[in-house]
C-alpha cells in the first residue's frame, strides 16, 4: 500500500514538474489595487456594459498565444500597410494574431503582424527566463538575480543614447542584446540574427507600451478609486454605492482615456526616434592628457555636479548618499532602508567607477551620455548642458576613464585620434 | 529453442558494431562538419588530426574488445544451450592464470594508449612546448563568465598584459584571430567553472576560478568556427556560445582596428558613419 503511495506521489510530482507553465500577462500593482468595476468592467446606469482596465488592456493587447496588433502604437507588426489595415478593417483594436510556430516562421513571413508573433517566439525563448512573460522583469529566475533583470512597464530603459526624459531607441535595444550588460547578468546575444534581434527589440518595445499604458489608465483611477482611497472616503462619510456609480460614470469615458494614452505614449516613442531626441555632444572628445583628467577630477568634486555624493572622493561608489534615508516617491514618505533606489523600488549601488565595468558601455560617448542623459530610473540624474559643458564633459569622461587606472597611470602621450592611425610594429 | 535466442542476441551487437564503427566515419557521426571544408568532418587544426587519430585507435581497441568479448560469451552460452538435458552444472571457484591473463593484458593496452598520447598530450598542455611565436604574443584574454565569452584585446602593436590596461580593445561572443599559424589566449572565469570548447579545432580547456590558463591553437585556414561553454555551468549554460573567425592577418588587424575605432566613438564623426553607431 505504502509503495503504491509512494510511486503515486513521485508520478504526480514528474507530471506537475513537466507541464508547461501557463502563459499570461500580469497586470501591474495599480490596476490590482482597483475594485472590481474598474478592473474587469460593469453594468452601467442605464444598462450599458462598462469596461475595466483589463478589459480594455486585454481587447487591445491580447494575450501571449494571442497577440493583437493594436494599429494606433508606433510598432512594427510585419507586413505592409495595406495589409495591416485590411486585416484590422474597422475594428480599432487591430487584429488577433494567429500563433505561428517555430517551424512556420518563413512561410508566416508573408501574413501581416508576423514580426510581432515571430518577437514573441523568440522572446519567450530567450528573454522570458528572467524578464517575466509580460516584461515586469519577474520570469523564473529573476528573483535569484542581483542587479534584477529590467521591468519594461514603466517604459524605461536605463542605457539609451537619448536625452532626459526621452524613450530608449531601437539601436540602444540591440546594442544591449547583442553587447550584453557586464555587470549585470545579461549576457551578450551575439549570436541572434540581425532579423531576430529587430523582432525581439520590437516585441520588448510593445510590451514596454503595453505596461505604459495600463499604468496611465491606473494612474487615473488610483487616486480616488483604489480599494485603499475608497476606503478613506467612506471614513470620511461618503458612502460606497456614490462612490462605484462616481466610479462607474469614469469607467463610461475609458475608451477616451485609453486613446488618450496610447495616443500621448505612442508619440513620446515615435519623437524619440528622431534625431533631435539623441545625445549629440556639440565638440568631439577632448584628447585624453593629464590636464585634461586633473579639470575632469576638478568636475567631479565641483559643489555644482556632486559627482562624490554618491561615487565617493575616489570613485569607490561609496558616497554619503548610500547612507542616508531617500523619500519614496509612490508613497511620499522614507524608505525603510538607507540607500538609493530606483524607480522599481530596488536599492541601486552607485557605479564603482574603479573596476574598468562599464554597463552602459565604455565608448567615450557612452559616459558622456550617462552623465548627459543620467541614468533613467536610477539615482544617476541627468545633468544638463548648463551644469556641465560639454567641454567639462568630455574632460569628466577622461578622468572617469582613467580611474581604474589610478592616480598615478600615465596620459597617453598622444592624441587618441593619432593613437587609432599608429600602424601596427 | 528460446536458449538459442539469446545466443543469437549476443551474437548480433558484435556484428551491428562492426558495421557501426566501419561506417560511422564516413557518415561524419564521430566529429562536427569543418568549415573550412565543407562535406568534411575532419579537424580543423594540426594538433587535431592527431588528436583525431589517437580517437580512432582506441575505438578500433575498443571495437575488438567488444567483439571478442561478445564472440566468447555467445560460444558459453551456445555449449550452454546445447546442454543434454538432465546434465549437471559445472561449478568452478577461479582460474588463476585466466585471471592473470585478463589483468596483464588489459594493462598493457592500457599503458599502451598512455604511451603514444604522450606527445600529442605534452603538446596541447605543457607550456613549454607550445609554439613560441604564438606564446610571445597572445591574441587576446578571453573571460568566461555565465553565460557569455568576454574577449579583451591588446591595442594594435601592443603587447597583451596581464591586467586591463586604459587602450585595450573589447568584445564580446566574438573572437578573431590569424588562421594559418599558432595562436595563444589566455583564457580564465570571472565566476564558475567553464570550459572554453572549439569542437571543430579540437580544443577543450577547462576555465577554473583562480587561474589564468594559457591555450594555444591553430585554425589552418580562414573559416568561422564555433566555442561553446562544455563544463554545466548553471541554467544558461546551453546558450553560452560564441563565433571564432579565423582570417588572414591583414583582415585580422584590420578587423582590429575597426573594432578601436568603434570603441573610441565620440558621436562626433563623419556624418556617413552616425549610422553604423548603433549596429556593432
Amino acid at each position: 500500500m505504502r509503495r503504491r503511495v509512494l510511486s503515486f506521489a513521485i508520478l504526480a510530482a514528474s507530471v506537475a514538474g513537466c507541464g508547461v507553465p501557463d502563459a499570461s500577462f500580469v497586470y501591474n500593482e495599480r490596476t490590482e489595487s482597483l475594485p472590481k468595476e474598474a478592473q474587469v468592467g460593469a453594468k452601467g446606469a442605464d444598462g450599458q456594459e462598462l469596461k475595466g482596465i483589463k478589459t480594455v488592456i486585454d481587447e487591445n493587447f491580447g494575450t501571449p498565444t494571442k497577440l493583437v496588433a493594436w494599429l494606433k502604437l508606433p510598432i512594427n507588426y510585419g507586413g505592409t500597410e495595406e495589409q495591416l489595415s485590411e486585416a484590422a478593417g474597422q475594428d480599432p483594436a487591430g487584429f488577433s494574431l494567429a500563433e505561428v510556430a517555430e517551424a512556420d516562421l518563413e512561410t508566416a513571413s508573408t501574413q501581416p503582424g508576423y514580426h510581432l508573433a515571430a518577437g514573441r517566439l523568440l522572446y519567450m525563448e530567450h528573454c522570458m527566463h528572467c524578464h517575466g512573460t509580460s516584461g515586469d522583469g519577474a520570469g523564473p529566475t529573476a528573483e535569484y538575480l542581483e542587479p534584477r533583470p529590467r521591468d519594461y512597464r514603466k517604459g524605461l530603459f536605463k542605457f539609451t543614447s537619448t536625452n532626459e526624459g526621452k524613450h530608449v531607441t531601437p539601436g540602444d535595444l540591440t546594442r544591449v542584446i547583442k553587447m550584453g550588460i557586464p555587470g549585470t547578468y545579461m549576457p551578450s546575444f551575439m549570436l541572434l540574427e540581425d532579423k531576430e534581434v529587430d523582432q525581439i527589440v520590437e516585441y520588448v518595445r510593445w510590451l514596454s507600451m503595453r505596461g505604459e499604458v495600463e499604468y496611465a489608465l491606473g494612474a487615473q483611477l488610483m487616486a480616488d478609486y483604489s480599494n485603499n482611497a475608497i476606503e478613506d472616503r467612506i471614513a470620511g462619510g461618503e458612502k460606497r454605492r456614490e462612490i462605484i456609480t462616481e466610479l462607474k460614470e469614469t469607467l463610461a469615458e475609458l475608451d477616451t482615456m485609453l486613446d488618450e494614452a496610447a495616443t500621448e505614449i505612442g508619440d513620446a516613442w515615435t519623437e524619440s526616434n528622431e534625431p533631435e531626441a539623441q545625445v549629440q555632444p556639440s565638440i568631439g572628445r577632448i584628447p585624453d592628457s593629464e590636464e585634461s583628467r586633473r579639470k575632469g577630477r576638478a568636475v567631479f568634486i565641483s559643489a555644482a555636479a556632486k559627482c562624490t555624493n554618491c561615487h565617493g572622493p575616489l570613485g569607490m561608489g561609496d558616497g554619503k548618499q548610500t547612507e542616508e534615508y531617500e523619500n519614496n516617491d509612490e508613497t511620499g514618505s522614507k524608505w525603510d532602508e538607507p540607500g538609493l533606489h530606483d524607480k522599481w523600488g530596488n536599492i541601486v549601488k552607485p557605479r564603482n567607477l574603479t573596476t574598468g565595468i562599464y554597463r552602459g558601455g565604455r565608448r567615450p560617448i557612452d559616459i558622456f551620455r550617462r552623465v548627459r542623459a543620467g541614468v533613467k530610473g536610477s539615482g544617476m540624474p541627468a545633468f544638463g548642458t548648463s551644469v556641465i559643458p560639454d567641454e567639462d564633459l568630455w574632460h569628466l569622461v577622461n578622468y572617469v576613464k582613467s580611474i581604474p587606472f589610478g592616480p598615478t597611470a600615465p596620459a597617453p602621450a598622444k592624441a587618441a585620434e593619432e593613437a587609432v592611425s599608429e600602424p601596427a610594429g | 529453442m528460446e536458449k538459442k535466442f539469446w545466443v543469437a542476441l549476443f551474437i548480433v551487437w558484435p556484428i551491428v558494431a562492426v558495421v557501426l564503427c566501419a561506417i560511422a566515419p564516413s557518415m561524419g557521426w564521430w566529429f562536427p562538419p569543418n568549415p573550412a571544408e565543407p562535406g568534411s568532418t575532419g579537424s580543423a587544426s594540426e594538433l587535431g588530426h592527431r588528436i583525431d587519430d589517437l580517437f580512432y585507435m582506441i575505438l578500433v581497441i575498443t571495437t575488438v574488445t567488444f567483439i571478442l568479448t561478445h564472440i566468447a560469451i555467445a560460444l558459453v552460452m551456445w555449449r550452454g544451450a546445447n546442454a543434454k538435458e538432465g546434465q549437471k552444472a559445472w561449478f568452478t571457484h577461479g582460474s588463476h592464470s585466466l585471471e592473470v591473463i585478463w589483468t596483464i593484458v588489459p594493462a598493457v593496452i592500457l599503458l599502451f594508449i598512455a604511451f603514444v598520447q604522450l606527445d600529442v598530450w605534452a603538446e596541447f598542455r605543457v607550456i613549454s612546448t607550445f609554439p613560441e611565436d604564438a606564446k610571445k604574443a597572445p591574441v587576446a584574454e578571453v573571460t568566461a563568465r555565465q553565460f557569455e565569452w568576454r574577449i579583451r584585446y591588446p591595442a594594435p602593436g601592443k603587447v597583451l598584459q596581464d591586467t586591463p590596461q586604459p587602450d585595450d580593445i573589447y568584445m564580446v561572443n566574438e573572437l578573431h584571430v590569424p588562421s594559418g599559424k599558432p595562436v595563444m589566449i589566455y583564457l580564465q572565469t570571472q565566476d564558475v567553472q567553464h570550459a572554453f570548447f572549439m569542437p571543430e579545432l579540437r580544443v577543450k580547456q577547462d576555465a577554473v576560478p583562480g587561474l589564468r590558463i594559457p591555450v594555444w591553437f591553430e585554425a589552418e585556414k580562414s573559416a568561422k568556427y564555433t566555442l561553446v561553454c562544455a563544463e554545466l555551468c548553471g541554467w544558461g549554460h546551453y546558450k553560452m556560445g560564441a563565433n571564432v573567425i579565423a582570417e588572414s592577418d591583414e583582415s585580422f588587424d584590420a578587423y582590429i582596428r575597426k573594432l578601436q575605432e568603434e570603441q573610441n566613438y565620440d558621436g562626433v564623426v563623419a556624418d556617413s558613419d552616425s549610422e553604423d553607431d548603433d549596429e556593432v
